[in-house]
């Protein structure tokens, strides 16, 4: 028993919070930080339990996933950060307004 | 022997514990120059975590793009949304603007589905192989040795291949935005600059060290990528500008490369070998290494050139 | 010259001519909209060199790098495939038409390259056979539509781009954590391995839950729906028809992907939730878009209710049709056309008059005959009138559903049909009448007209060849998933 499943279990924790503060906060730049915490989150799950080989050598494809996936969140975060940019300069807010006005 | 073991467990029980609290406060905090602070300690641990896990390449990767450029980009979002507001830089505590019933909802649901996905990896098989056996059997025809650079270059390389769509794609995306305005704020010729000058050649050596060796051992085009694009936000954060002739076709190119690369050799591998990103074997391990080199380009050129507001070039054509 | 086209692999031209395209259009902005008009003609005729290909051979496999599944990763096609990548070429001819005139030259040049990585990204989902190649490609389609939805830069665009944003994320975080629970309980990222080796047990039931959470609210599925209206209302009209016509659809084709192959064989209360859910989707979405003041708003909300009717598939196939499916492609392929055609017309509606406003058209009628006719034709396939694609879709559906004794999926689907009947004339009812107060109206160009029209005309001729698009959907379905080609 290695601890793999120890690992796996705190991704699981930390995608339950990023959900929890992704939901609760109205900042944008709090609600990406939720976001890459979920992400984080969800690449330890995927690595963790490649650890369970039985051998000394982890299974390599989900850490190549994995770095597909940092490549990912962090365009997604640029690309997320500047949105609240142009949207703060607009609107003088960094917070998403609940309903179009009319 | 015991005691290692031991040693072992209490160290990962403790980065576990290190991991979700950091997170939790990084999350909570009330100030959000001190919540980015905290992220990005929260993204060193997660490189931590990597190596206990034995994923080295990860943890580079994670150490240079997930806590260092991640976090250089929030900082800057911070300050320029401090600068827009210009007025006082004490953020106001996160507002809850939900009903108090839908908070506790919230907080069921979560602890439901926390639960629910626990005990989905709880149940899963102590031991399985995945796809380590046909990596294996497969590395010696892949053209490397290191197993994760095979299957993200060899493998899996259409995913890479798509990936360095994802990031053009992103810099199309932030440009099309105006992209992040340059920080003119920034005093020149400062202890920062004179460093971060001296530095830039030890990145560049760093990053083609990592490119080179990341056919045998951990590293590879991703990391190399980011430790050259940490170059550049480097020395862009010391007040350095390239020259406008720089940020034109040179710059656009460096962009391209890496993409370009993958989509060529799609063209080739489907012209003469009739199937995509099929590399003739004896020529896997050569091509592999100029589509990563080129790959790093890409990537460091785009991490950089996120902090470098959009291509003159792109400006002029407007 | 025969054999050549016979060999080419088109399927792979279907990626890397767009990706193509679009370095291309990066690197040469000024020649972005002439290379973006080639580059969709090339990938129209590469599926249909594609699907020429596949009536002779059948299913196409390719195995990417020569590895094979589940080592590699393999492209598959089969007829709902090659049916969503016809959808996606034709709706991007017409879109693509139309967006010559319609950007100006300083969005044009961020437009074109970012529509063609769209495209790639689409025709790639839509041929990949490998869940976490699949995640690759869907958040490449997200954040392609985010900034595609934040191109003018306005306040409301760029509240619904972020809005949008946020969910996408959220959306593929989930997917993407169940791709880890599957790989880790069955070992493979491969469909077809997953099929066979995937037994129904907790990790399993948590993948598919995630999974379907994720596609649900990418697909915009109520009550996940919440992002889209803002977002598709706000974006420029070229781009609100894409999302609503092809980026919807790409989550929803992975997500039936999943059931067809994986999931359906055990998991029918959780179809019965998705069908429930579909059916409050028609009802409230139909009702929200009768609601509407503005024609761009009705038209997002009316895709909220007609992304309803596509999810009566899950509860439908698990009464043992699996015909369904291929209802559930072709209803997505005719509203694809129609609603296309529709945000194209509204858009023209913009342009001609300043506002969107359904109250003041004033006599729209007699100044843009041809977009009132393509709005009208549009609104004859939502409301699921004969001769449509609509028509023959929903009753495709409402017949499954009488046949499996289902009386519920039925009449929410006939007083769908009813409540779309009433926001279709409530905007051609305006179109007809003289507003109070007269505007300054502004030309609009004749291939934007045109562009719409033909949408909709095609909304229409779809269901004339319902037939033979129907026998396309069976190409695959009765051989099973295990029967490829080489």
């Amino acid at each position: 028993m290695s601890n793999a499943f120890l690992y796996a279990l705190v991704g699981v924790g930390l995608f339950s919070l990023g959900f929890y503060a992704l939901i609760r906060h109205v900042h944008l730049l709090r609600k990406i930080l939720a976001i890459n915490v979920m992400g984080s989150g969800v690449f330890l799950v995927l690595v963790a339990l490649a650890k369970r080989t039985g051998s000394a050598l982890p299974d390599p494809v989900p850490h190549a996933m994995v770095i597909t996936g940092i490549v990912v969140a962090v365009s997604a975060t640029a690309l997320a950060l500047i949105l609240m940019l142009k949207l703060f300069a607009e609107t003088g807010q960094a917070a998403l307004s609940d309903r179009r006005k009319e | 022997m015991e005691v290692i073991t031991w040693l072992e467990w209490a160290f990962d029980a403790v980065l576990s514990v290190g991991l979700l609290w950091l997170a939790w406060r990084a999350l909570a905090s009330p100030d959000l120059f001190k919540a980015i602070v905290l992220f990005v300690s929260f993204g060193l641990l997660m490189a931590l975590a990597w190596v206990r896990l034995d994923a080295p390449d990860i943890a580079l990767a994670e150490a240079a793009i997930g806590a260092g450029l991640t976090g250089a980009l929030l900082l800057a979002a911070l300050a320029r949304l401090r600068a827009i507001a210009f007025k006082d830089t004490s953020v106001p505590p996160p507002q809850f603007s939900k009903p108090q019933f839908l908070h506790w909802l919230l907080i069921f649901f979560l602890l439901w589905l926390g639960a629910g996905l626990g005990y989905a990896i709880w149940v899963l098989p102590p031991y399985s192989t995945g796809l380590s056996v046909a990596v294996a059997a497969h590395l010696d025809a892949s053209g490397v040795s290191n197993p994760v650079t095979a299957v993200l270059l060899n493998f899996r390389a259409y995913d890479t291949m798509l990936e360095m769509i994802v990031l053009l794609m992103a810099l199309l995306g932030i440009w099309s935005l105006g992209g992040f305005p340059p920080h003119t704020d920034m005093p020149t010729g400062s202890v920062l600059d004179t460093f971060s000058r001296l530095l830039v050649p030890v990145f560049i050596l760093v990053a083609a060290y990592l490119l080179w060796i990341g056919a045998d051992a951990p590293g590879g085009a991703f990391q190399a990528g980011s430790v050259l694009g940490a170059a550049g936000v480097l020395l862009l954060l010391s007040g350095w500008r390239p020259r406008v002739s720089l940020t034109q076709w040179p710059l656009k190119l460096a962009l391209a490369a890496g993409s370009s690369a993958f989509v060529i050799m799609g063209l080739l591998t489907i012209l003469y070998e009739g199937q995509l990103l099929a590399y003739p074997a004896a020529q896997a391990g050569m091509l592999i290494l100029f589509l990563e080199s080129l790959a790093t380009i890409s990537i460091g050129a785009t991490l950089a050139a996120l902090f470098l507001g959009r291509s003159s070039d792109h400006e002029e054509n407007q | 010259m025969e054999a050549m086209l016979a060999d080419t692999a088109w399927a792979v031209m279907l990626i890397i001519l767009p990706l193509a395209g679009g370095i291309t259009c990066f690197l040469w902005p000024t020649l972005s909209k002439t290379l973006g008009l080639i580059t969709v003609a090339g990938v129209a005729l590469s599926v249909a060199g594609l699907g020429r290909q596949m009536m002779e051979n059948g299913v196409y496999r390719h195995a990417v790098g020569g590895w094979g599944a589940p080592l590699g990763i393999d492209l598959f096609a089969d007829g709902l495939s090659l049916l969503m990548l016809i959808m996606t070429a034709l709706v991007g001819l017409g879109i693509s038409f139309y967006s010559r005139n319609y950007f100006k030259p300083q969005e044009a040049i961020w437009f074109w390259p970012i529509w063609l990585f769209l495209l790639a990204a689409l025709n790639a989902l839509f041929l990949s056979a490998d869940i976490f190649n699949l995640y690759v490609t869907l958040e490449l389609v997200g954040l392609a539509a985010v900034a595609l939805t934040a191109l003018t830069g306005h306040r409301d665009a760029l509240n619904g781009a972020m809005r949008y944003l946020l969910a996408m994320l959220l959306g593929s975080l989930a997917y993407l954590l169940g791709v880890a629970l599957l790989y880790h309980d069955s070992g493979s990222v491969d469909i077809v391995t997953l099929a066979e080796q995937v037994k129904p047990n907790a990790t399993v039931w948590a993948a598919l839950a995630l999974m379907s959470a994720g596609l649900a609210l990418k697909t915009a599925l109520f009550p996940l729906s919440f992002w889209l209206p803002p977002a598709h209302a706000s974006a420029p009209a070229p781009v609100s028809a894409l999302l609503s016509a092809l980026v919807v659809k790409a989550s929803f084709y992975i997500l039936l992907r999943l059931w067809l192959e994986i999931f359906g064989f055990f998991a029918e209360g959780a179809a019965t939730l998705l069908g429930l859910l579909g059916m409050a989707a028609i009802l409230w979405g139909s009702l929200q878009a009768l609601c509407q003041t503005q024609v761009k708003l009705l038209v997002a909300y009316s895709t909220v209710a007609q992304i309803g009717y596509l999810f009566l598939a899950f509860p439908l196939a698990s009464g043992s049709d699996s015909m369904i499916w291929g209802v559930a492609v072709y209803l997505a392929f005719s509203h694809a056309l129609a609603k296309s055609a529709m945000f194209l017309a509204a858009g023209n509606l913009v342009r001609f008059g300043g506002h969107d406003r359904i109250a003041d058209l004033d006599r729209v009628v007699q100044r843009l005959p041809l977009t009132v006719s393509a709005f009208a034709l549009a609104g004859v396939s939502i409301m699921g009138l004969p001769p449509s694609g609509g028509f023959v879709g929903k009753w495709l559906l409402l017949e499954a559903a009488m046949v499996q004794g289902r009386w519920d999926l039925a009449a929410v689907m006939m007083i769908g049909s009813l409540l779309a009947a009433g926001y279709v004339f409530k905007v051609l009812g305006y179109a007809f009448t003289e507003a109070e107060v007269s505007h300054n109206a502004k030309t609009v160009p004749a291939s934007m007209e045109w562009a719409a029209l033909l949408l909709a005309i095609g909304a229409i001729l779809l269901g004339f060849m319902a037939p033979e698009i129907l026998s396309l959907t069976r190409m695959t379905v009765s051989s099973g998933a295990g029967g490829a080609a080489p």
